[in-house]
This record gives C-alpha cells, sequence and structure tokens, in this order.
C-alpha cells in the first residue's frame, strides 16, 4: 500500500487502526488502516463486495469490529453507541423519516441533544437556507423530487455540527445532470464547513471530481490510498489502474534499462528503472496515444464510437495486443477495417 | 367498469351474492310487517343493550390486550433471524390450525381451579386458595386473546417489515436513543399496522361466542349468543336480523370513528 | 358443536297421544306382507345430531337395517329445525327421517311439516301413552340429573333432593348448572316445594327468587353436554346436573362419579318425517327399525339412553339397567315441551336478564 503526499499524519481527525471483520467464512475487512485529516475529503472506492459499506458502518457504530480501533480526534469510539458518536451520515436512500416534514426531519438530531426550541429552529432555518431549501419546511419527503430530498437529508446530517461526515453512494438514485450538480454542491459545501468527510462510491469519475485523496478498496484490503491525479496517473496495481478509468494494461520483462519485452516479442521503451529480468506492468491510458511516438503500433480498427469530443478507437495490432485509443474528434469517424497507425511515448507509459 | 377490473370480477360476484345478497335479505327480515318494531325491542329493552354494551367492552379489552401482547412480538419477529421468525410464526399461528374445542380445554387444563397453573402458584406459597381464573371474565379475556393474537401480530409484524432498515439506523446515528426511535420512528411509521390489527381483532371479537361460553362459566354474555338463541331456539328470524343490523352498525360506525383518529401513514 | 344438542333432546309430554294408542295398536295386529311394497331406492338419507349417537344408532339399527333391506342408510348432521323448513316449503326435501328437538317436533307439527307416522309399519303398542304422537316418533329418553363425586359425599352423604341441591350449608362445594332455562326452572320450583308433578305452568318470579339463592354457590354455567363431567372430573365442581349418558359414560370408565335419579327432568329424543320425503314408507320400515326392543338395547347399552319401548329393559345387561332412566321413570318428572314451545322465547329473556343480574 502507497501512501499518498499530504496525508498529513499528524493533523488526523479520524484514524482507523487495523479494522477487521468477518462475516461467516469471508473477510469483509482485513486488518484495514487509513487517516483522514481534518477537512478533508476522502472517497472509498470500490465494486460492489469490496467492503467500503462495511468499513463505514463500523465508522458509524453500526457494526462492531472483530479487530482494531476507530480513533474520531485521538479519542477511540470502537465501542460507542452509533447515537454517541456525533457522526452525521447520508444514506443511499437517504433514510428520511416519511412521516415528518423537512423541517422536522433536519430538527431531529438537535431535539435529540435537548437543544433549546428557539435555538434548534434558527439552526434548522439556517442549514435549510445552506441547502437551497428554505420554504420547503412543511413539506412531506414524498413531496419532494430526488434532489430536495438529498439536500434535506445532507442539511439533516450536518445541522448538529458532526465531527465526521459520512456519505454512502448519496447520488447513485439521481440522473447525470443532477447527479453532478449534486456532486459540486456538496463540495463547496464541506470546504465552507471544513467537514471532515468520508465518501463512498463505486463510481470512479465521481470519485475523481470529488476528493482530496481516494483509497481504492477491493476483497477487504486498501489496494491504494493517494491523490486523485496519482491514483489515475500511477495506479499501484493491475485491479487500480483497470478500476481507476479506462486503460490498456500489458506486462512485460524488463529486457534492458529503459526497455521492456512483450510476450510478442515487441519492444516498447519506458521511464523507468527497473532492473533487467523484472516482471512488470505497464499501463497506457487511451488518451495519451497520438499519431506517431516513440513506440508505434500498427493494426487495424475493429470498432470505432463517436463520444461528442473524441473518437474511441478499439485496435487489433499486428499479432500482438488490442489497444483501446482516444484520439481528439476531427473529421469523420474512421470505419471499421481502416489500418491505423498509433504511437505513444516512454513518458506516457506508467510502469509498475 | 374499466378493463383493468375484470380480473375481479369473479371475487366482486363472490362478495354480491354471498356477502351483500345476505345481508340485504337480513335487514328485509329485521323490517317484516314494515315496521321498526323490532329495533324498537333491540334497542329499548335493557337486556339486549347490556349485552351490546358488554359485547363492545370484552372487545375494546381484547383489543387492547392483543395489541399489548401482539406489538413487541410482532416487532421481535420483523426484526429477528429468519430462523426465529419462523419459530415464532408456527407459534403465532398454530391457535389458528387447532380445533376452537381443543384449544378452549387446553385453557380449562391450564387456568382450572386445579389447573397448573394454581398448582404452581400453591406450590411456590403465593396463594393458599385458587385464584379463579376460569368460569368468569378473566378466563373468556384470556381465551379470546390467545385466538385472536395473531390477527394483532401479523399486520405489526407486516408494518415492522416493511420500513426501511436504514431509517432507524438514521435515527440513532442522529443521536436517538432505543426509546426515542421507538416512540419518534417506529411507533408512528406502524401505525397502519396497529390500526389494522385493532379493527380486526375487535371486529372479530364481536362475534365470539364458544370461547365465552366455555371458558367464562356462562357469566360472559355476548351479543352473538342472544341472535344464535333468536335463529336457532326461539327461531324470531326477524329480531334476529335486527339485532345483528345494530351490530353491523354499530360495527361500522366504531370502524369510521377509529380511522378518523388514526392518521395511516405510507412508508416508502 | 354440541351446543345447539339441548335443545334438540327435548321431549313431548304428549298428552293428546293417549286416546291414538287403542286404535294404532290394534291397527299394528293387520300388519301385512300383503300389501304391495314400493320400489327398493338404493339409498335413503337420516339426519341426526352426529358424534357418539351417530355411531350408536349404526352400531343398533343402521347395520341391521342395511343388511335386512339392501338399502344403503347415508348419514347426515346437524340438526337443523331452520332446515327443515325451508326444504319442505321448497319442495326439495333431502331428508328421509329426521331427529328433530321437542318444541321443534311440536312447532313442526303444527306448521304441517311432518309425515303421519304409518301404524301400519311402526309398532308402538309397547310404548307409554304419553310417547304415541301420531307424527313424531319417541327414539330415546334422557334425563337431566345430579352427579356427584364420590370421593366427596361418601355413603350415600350426597343430596338427593333439589331441597338437598339448594342446601348449601349441609352439602357444600362448587356447583354446575346449565345455562339455559329448561330445567332450573323447575328444579328451583320443586325445591321450593311444588309437587313434581304441578311445576307447569311455571311460575316465573317464584323460580327466580329460589334461583338467586343458589346462583353464589354455581362457578360454572354449562353450555355443552361434556362439560359437566369434565368439570366434575377435573374437581371445578363437586355437584352438577348433566344429562345421565355423559355421566354414564365417565361411570362406564371408572370416574369417581355417581348418579342420583331422584327428581330428575326426563325428556325424550324424537324422530320424524319431513313432509315431502322421497321414501317416506323406508323411513317408516327404518323407525320400525328403531323400534325394537333387542335393537335399543344395544343402543341403550352404549349411550345410556334407553328407547321407550318398555320391553328394552328385558334385553339389557343387569349391570347396564341401573344407569338408564327408564328404570327410575317414577322418581323424575317430564319436562314439558309444550310449555315451552309457548312460553321458551320468555323464559330464556328473562334467564339471560337474570344472568346477567349481578350478584
Amino acid at each position: 500500500m502507497r501512501t499518498g503526499k499530504g496525508s498529513g499524519e499528524g493533523s488526523a481527525e479520524l484514524l482507523i487502526e487495523g479494522v477487521a471483520k468477518r462475516f461467516g467464512e469471508v473477510a469483509a475487512l482485513d486488518h484495514v488502516s487509513l487517516s483522514v485529516a481534518q477537512g478533508e475529503l476522502l472517497t472509498i472506492l470500490g465494486p460492489s463486495g469490496s467492503g467500503k459499506t462495511t468499513l463505514l458502518k463500523v465508522v458509524a457504530g453500526f457494526e462492531t469490529p472483530d479487530a482494531g480501533r476507530v480513533l474520531v480526534g485521538g479519542a477511540d469510539i470502537t465501542a460507542l453507541l452509533p447515537a454517541r458518536r456525533d457522526i452525521g451520515m447520508v444514506f443511499q436512500n437517504y433514510a428520511l423519516f416519511p412521516h415528518l416534514s423537512v423541517k422536522a426531519n433536519v430538527a431531529f438530531p438537535l431535539e435529540m441533544r435537548n437543544i433549546a426550541r428557539a435555538e434548534i429552529d434558527r439552526r434548522v432555518g439556517e442549514a435549510l437556507a445552506m441547502v437551497e431549501l428554505a420554504g420547503y419546511e412543511a413539506r412531506l419527503p414524498k413531496q419532494l423530487s430526488g434532489g430536495q430530498q438529498q439536500r434535506v437529508a445532507l442539511a439533516r446530517a450536518i445541522v448538529f455540527n458532526p465531527r465526521l461526515l459520512l456519505l454512502d453512494e448519496p447520488f447513485g438514485a439521481l440522473d447525470r445532470k443532477l447527479r453532478e450538480t449534486m456532486q459540486l454542491e456538496v463540495r463547496r459545501l464541506q470546504r465552507r464547513l471544513g467537514l471532515t468527510t468520508i465518501f463512498i462510491t463505486h463510481d470512479q469519475e465521481e470519485a475523481l471530481v470529488l476528493s482530496d485523496r481516494i483509497a481504492v478498496m477491493n476483497k477487504g484490503t486498501i489496494q491504494q490510498i493517494a491523490t486523485t491525479t496519482e491514483i489515475y496517473e500511477r495506479p499501484a496495481n493491475d485491479f487500480v489502474a483497470d478500476f481507476v478509468g479506462e486503460s490498456n494494461i500489458l506486462h512485460g520483462t524488463v529486457s534492458a534499462p529503459g526497455l521492456v519485452a512483450l510476450p510478442d516479442g515487441r519492444k516498447l521503451m519506458v521511464d523507468s528503472e527497473a532492473a533487467p529480468g523484472a516482471k512488470v506492468g505497464l499501463l497506457m491510458r487511451p488518451e495519451r496515444f497520438s499519431g506517431g511516438g516513440l513506440n508505434e503500433f500498427s493494426g487495424e480498427i475493429v470498432e470505432a464510437v463517436y463520444l461528442g469530443t473524441s473518437f474511441k478507437l478499439r485496435i487489433a495490432c499486428e499479432g500482438g495486443p488490442e489497444l483501446l485509443v482516444r484520439q481528439p474528434a476531427r473529421g469523420t469517424l474512421p470505419a471499421a477495417g481502416t489500418k491505423i497507425t498509433v504511437g505513444i511515448d516512454p513518458e506516457a507509459i506508467h510502469v509498475f | 367498469m374499466t378493463t383493468r377490473a375484470w380480473p375481479a370480477l369473479p371475487a366482486l360476484i363472490l362478495l354480491l351474492v354471498f356477502f351483500l345478497f345476505p345481508v340485504v335479505r337480513m335487514l328485509g327480515f329485521s323490517l317484516e310487517g314494515g315496521t321498526f318494531d323490532w329495533y324498537a325491542k333491540a334497542l329499548g329493552e335493557g337486556l339486549y343493550l347490556r349485552v351490546f354494551w358488554n359485547t363492545f367492552e370484552i372487545a375494546l379489552l381484547v383489543t387492547v390486550f392483543c395489541l399489548l401482547l401482539g406489538y413487541p412480538l410482532g416487532f421481535l419477529m420483523a426484526t429477528t433471524t429468519p430462523g426465529w421468525a419462523t419459530l415464532g410464526f408456527i407459534f403465532v399461528l398454530l391457535p389458528l390450525w387447532t380445533s376452537v374445542l381443543v384449544r378452549t380445554y387446553a385453557w380449562m387444563v391450564l387456568l382450572g381451579r386445579n389447573g397448573v397453573f394454581n398448582r404452581l402458584l400453591m406450590e411456590a406459597g403465593l396463594t393458599t386458595d385458587p385464584i379463579p381464573l376460569l368460569h368468569n371474565f378473566t378466563g373468556v379475556l384470556i381465551g379470546m386473546v390467545h385466538v385472536l393474537l395473531p390477527y394483532m401480530v401479523l399486520p405489526i409484524y407486516g408494518a415492522v417489515r416493511r420500513i426501511d432498515p436504514a431509517i432507524p439506523a438514521a435515527a440513532a446515528g442522529l443521536g436517538a436513543s432505543g426509546g426515542r426511535i421507538f416512540w419518534r420512528i417506529y411507533l408512528p411509521l406502524t401505525l397502519n399496522g396497529i390500526f389494522a390489527g385493532s379493527v380486526l381483532v375487535f371486529v372479530l371479537s364481536l362475534g365470539f361466542f364458544i370461547t365465552p361460553a366455555l371458558l367464562g362459566g356462562g357469566r360472559v354474555m355476548m351479543i352473538a349468543v342472544l341472535i344464535e338463541q333468536q335463529v336457532r331456539e326461539a327461531l324470531n328470524w326477524p329480531f334476529a336480523a335486527a339485532l345483528s343490523a345494530v351490530l353491523l352498525v354499530a360495527t361500522f360506525a366504531i370502524y369510521a370513528l377509529a380511522q378518523r383518529f388514526s392518521q395511516p401513514e405510507t412508508t416508502r | 358443536m354440541d351446543i345447539q344438542r339441548p335443545h334438540r333432546r327435548r321431549v313431548l309430554s304428549l298428552l293428546g297421544g293417549a286416546a291414538a294408542v287403542g286404535v294404532s295398536g290394534r291397527a299394528f295386529a293387520q300388519t301385512d306382507s300383503s300389501r304391495a311394497e314400493p320400489p327398493k331406492p338404493a339409498q335413503i338419507v337420516v339426519n341426526h345430531s352426529g358424534g357418539s349417537m351417530g355411531s350408536a344408532m349404526r352400531k343398533a339399527f343402521f347395520n341391521g337395517f342395511e343388511k335386512k333391506y339392501g338399502i344403503r342408510v347415508v348419514e347426515t348432521s346437524p340438526v337443523d329445525f331452520g332446515k327443515l323448513r325451508a326444504m319442505v316449503d321448497s319442495g326439495n326435501v333431502e331428508w328421509d327421517l329426521t331427529e328433530i328437538g321437542g318444541q321443534d317436533a311440536i312447532r313442526a307439527s303444527k306448521m304441517n311439516l311432518l309425515d303421519k307416522i304409518d301404524p301400519k309399519v311402526v309398532d308402538r303398542s309397547k310404548y307409554p301413552p304419553t310417547a304415541q304422537n301420531p307424527h313424531v316418533f319417541a327414539s330415546s329418553v334422557y334425563t337431566t340429573i345430579i352427579g356427584y363425586r364420590t370421593d366427596v359425599f361418601k355413603g350415600g352423604t350426597h343430596p338427593k333432593s333439589w331441597a338437598d341441591w339448594w342446601d348449601v350449608k349441609k352439602f357444600p362445594g362448587a356447583r354446575s348448572m346449565r345455562n339455559h332455562p329448561t330445567d332450573n326452572l323447575e328444579f328451583a320450583l320443586i325445591a321450593d316445594g311444588v309437587p313434581k308433578d304441578k311445576v307447569y305452568p311455571i311460575d316465573f318470579d317464584r323460580a327466580f327468587k329460589k334461583l338467586d339463592q343458589v346462583k353464589p354457590h354455581v362457578t360454572a354455567w354449562w353450555s355443552t353436554g361434556q362439560q359437566p363431567a369434565q368439570l366434575l372430573l377435573d374437581k371445578e365442581v363437586v355437584l352438577a346436573t348433566g344429562w345421565n349418558g355423559r355421566f354414564y359414560d365417565v361411570i362406564k370408565k371408572g370416574g369417581p362419579i355417581e348418579i342420583e335419579w331422584n327428581e330428575g327432568a326426563l325428556k325424550q329424543g324424537s324422530f320424524a318425517i319431513p313432509r315431502g320425503a322421497k321414501n317416506p314408507y323406508w323411513a317408516n320400515k327404518m323407525l320400525a327399525e328403531l323400534a325394537i326392543p333387542q335393537q335399543q338395547a344395544v343402543y341403550a347399552s352404549e349411550l345410556g339412553y334407553p328407547g321407550l319401548n318398555l320391553e328394552s329393559l328385558n334385553f339389557v345387561d343387569a349391570k347396564v339397567k341401573p344407569y338408564l332412566p327408564t328404570a327410575y321413570l317414577d322418581k323424575q318428572f317430564w319436562i314439558s315441551d309444550e310449555w315451552y314451545a309457548e312460553n321458551g322465547t320468555k323464559a330464556a329473556e328473562l334467564w339471560n336478564a337474570w344472568m346477567l343480574k349481578k350478584a
């Protein structure tokens, strides 16, 4: 596991240490450790079944770990009931109280803290203004649109100034356009309030847009935890490379310094100090190819798709791998069967 | 009728032929000779008013006890593991599969002067004389609650099951204690089930008669017993019909009233 | 299921039948095999109250009938007066023969719902004059008497009259009585000093006043036939009124119960042929079967309910005989179905009101 720069161990607001959880034979969490800095937004990214939801439940207090500790602000909260943790959470389906008005939903955490009525009214008003829902106080959740419901859930999760905000795939139920608006809004709000936040998603695009750092999870372990650019440009392994963004992944052996031999005999120039004889993986992002370069591939277009700003081409190379290539959309979309040559420079190839 | 309603036709015909028609027929009987004399008798004589009142009183008490016992049971069954839930279902439904006589005699064995309960109490030194649990109001209440409990448990079970588990979890995360989660979240969201169960139990209670006759030692009189007497023994069908009609109208009135005061809530 | 049984078994005292006796008796002498028999149907339908009574009837009567005539006997239940009336009114009579309660039999005769019994086929010459109603066949006798626990009342120390029953000082202990005016009104009057042949017409005020005295000592008012014996067995009560057959059943099995026959309330079980029955001749033939004393003895030994052919006592085992009400006819009295046919509704209303009265 790599730890990215700027993780700021010293100012860690949330610290997870060696947390493990088994469900029967399955290890949902296999001794996971990570830290989140004050005011940071960390995304936990992984496919379903990777353990990300279990990790969130452990933090929120809905699951008790078999081993390990959870610390918030230096205090061990592992054994604390959810109600005592002071953590705001937005659920996948928002989990709004269907029988309570918008106002009563947002006031709920404050009432549970026995705050005076006037203070509650003031803070609920502020929170609703913050999510731009002033005037909707009396409505029931079912009278709101999906986006509005989510704003209520968000207001309810932040109104009591929680130490931590947890977002469990909150945008999954929204249509694309609304999702993008909400993502930016959540990000804006999180920054403004300086809320330490964990965001769970299986959508890598969303993760890249929102996060300070991303932790990629698979099979109960963290594969890599790093800044967004690092995750994208320098993935730690096949899984991360494949899961985050579109990619071409090849494997080969270093034959000489700066040279990797592929199984088909082709040799690629790379920017790497790996010693000769080492087995390495090569990641080439589709958009890093151009019409020519130090490493050239010739082949036949198998499939061509128009994507508005770019063409996406699938190229079967002669006697070699199939490549996914993106080119700026200029002229007409090349037909399948067209011969083509593309190239990539050594520094655009990530060796791992 | 729209085409979508056609599949419901057999059920509608069934209701019409076997329910609506007999009810109308019964109302016709009660007005035999074009007078309201039988209604005047049903509503004017102390005996019948007393028995009507008794009947509603018993039905209400049975409903309250079924609710007090049935809510925790339905709630547990809805929130426990499937294995325990199945076991719960078997125990709850068992009385429905047992003949009313077997059930009633089982209670006689348990509740009698020399029954299991009294012997245990006496051996434990908690009482010197047997406590009268049978052949009185207590016996009827126990027997009826036992039989009618499933009708309360099942709707409540259903109502709890319909609640998205994230909702109580959210409440806990927002700082609510177990008690507050119950009062603020579960209770309002299961009002539907409570209402449905209560109406079922109440209405079914009104028609009971074998259980009160056997476990009540004859002391607990319900209107169904009097109606049966009029039908089978006195052969006074017009009067029986008038009594039935009064019961029917009173039941509808109570139902309407109850619905007004409950605010059924839809959960997602 | 058994709840309506009591009313069905109520009896006729059939004063009017007496006049007809001589006639029908003599008519029987010329019964014939010469007369042409109607063709045999495949089956006849007999409706009765079912249960143990049904199985005893099959053993005592139906099996023999099937063998003798090759006609299958189909049994249905329960006994339902409303249904009988509906059948006859609509002309679609399913039953060839049906059991019928005492008051109902009287009402049914008045409403012309019953066929006359054919004296040429059914021999009732050995029947007491009170059991010769032209429309109603008296099939068996039963009685409501005192049952008591033998371990509580040893060596003849049990109550022997209704006056004793009311004497809670001399005979302490919980009692059970039927939740019904019939029997109890009569018992109260007898306990209050009315001779047992002078209870009708019943003086309601006097009867209920007397019942007031015993009410606090009655722990359970029973409504089904099996309750009294059960209440005694469970020691819920030490004294219970009940039907003789139910006590007999427990005594036969060695239960700690005995019967006091004195001042018991006699009733008769009846059968009748619905007007418009499909096979009236064969229904009469079935009644003739029910009248055979040997078969009645089989039935009586089974249930403790003897037939009214008084000769049947001669065919009963000596051990069974003491448990048959027909052995004690003089000590007992007959319930008047005619009085109840007139006053039953009023009695029931007064009874209900009395039951609801506190304390």
